[in-house]
């Protein structure tokens, strides 16, 4: 939204310096995980963790049940990705959310931030 | 840690933030996965998988079934385009070689024979020239050289076995385009 009015502003030398401020938190954080390459650990701790907890396997069953519903040949990846999102996020286990945010918030820690 | 409560609310909800992306992301694999699985037929849909399961039971009864059997019935054994097939194949056509009329189950020892790697075919190619020069006019290309005015100084080459040199010669012309 703040980026939005700054569009507006006259091209002084005082807007660029706006600008630079105009990256939110989120998005600091987002490169700084990135460039570290700790978001890269994260998703694959994650991915580790849904496959051992058995999630996977339940979200490709519904992907199959839905699919064989719809017939293999009218299914999109938008339709499986609505299909499983809301069941995907409810069916996290709450130890395996419980250890990515800890991991999550040391780095922001560490990151001093 | 002294963290102010500010800090701690807006971590937990950046933690919470980037949690949803990654597990966002994974989502997106997961569906992306099960899409090609679904469009390229992959995985078992259970329509299909129950009529497969049909199909190779009844295959199996048919394996099964004695009177199927190829230990007792070799020549009456139906192949799976529903053709049954003599145990010796029966054709009958003409050895480019001696001009007989061969069983096609039979040709190979034949031509071992009438070609090449026993003591008598090789006598035979050189003894009888007027078979080889009939061979000659033919056009076969096997045993162009022999005949080729060799095999009379063959004889007078060697005694002990005029048949070995004329025939290693013709073999090893034959080789040599």
């Amino acid at each position: 939204m703040r980026r939005a009015s700054s569009i507006n502003r006259p091209p002084t030398p005082d807007a660029e310096v706006d600008q630079e401020q105009e990256l939110s938190l989120q998005e600091i954080i987002n490169i700084k995980l990135i460039e570290s390459g700790e978001k890269e650990r994260l998703k694959e701790l994650l991915r580790e963790r849904l496959i051992e907890c058995g999630w996977r396997d339940e979200m490709k069953a519904q992907c199959r049940a839905f699919t064989r519903k719809r017939g293999r040949n009218n299914v999109t990846v938008d339709d499986l990705v609505d299909v499983i999102t809301p069941k995907g996020r409810a069916s996290v286990p709450d130890s395996v959310k419980a250890e990515l945010l800890q991991r999550i918030r040391s780095f922001l820690v560490s990151a001093a931030l | 840690m002294s963290v102010p409560n500010d800090d701690n609310t807006s971590h937990s909800q950046l933690s919470s933030q980037f949690f949803g992306d990654l597990l966002d992301s994974i989502i997106v694999d997961v569906a992306s996965e099960c899409h090609r699985i679904a469009r390229l037929g992959l995985d078992c849909n259970l329509e299909e998988g129950e009529e497969e399961i049909r199909l190779s039971a009844q295959a199996r009864v048919r394996v099964a079934d004695p009177s199927n059997s190829s230990e007792v019935n070799s020549k009456y054994v139906v192949d799976i385009f529903g053709q049954t097939h003599p145990a010796v194949a029966n054709e009958i056509f003409e050895c480019m070689n001696c001009r007989r009329s061969i069983v096609a189950g039979r040709f190979a020892p034949h031509l071992e024979k009438c070609m090449g790697k026993g003591r008598k075919a090789r006598l035979k190619a050189t003894r009888s020239s007027s078979a080889a020069q009939n061979r000659y006019s033919r056009g076969s290309p096997i045993s162009t050289y022999s005949p080729y005015s060799h095999s009379t100084s063959v004889n007078q080459l060697s005694n002990g076995a005029p048949g070995v040199s004329g025939e290693e010669y013709a073999e090893g012309a034959f080789e040599d385009p």
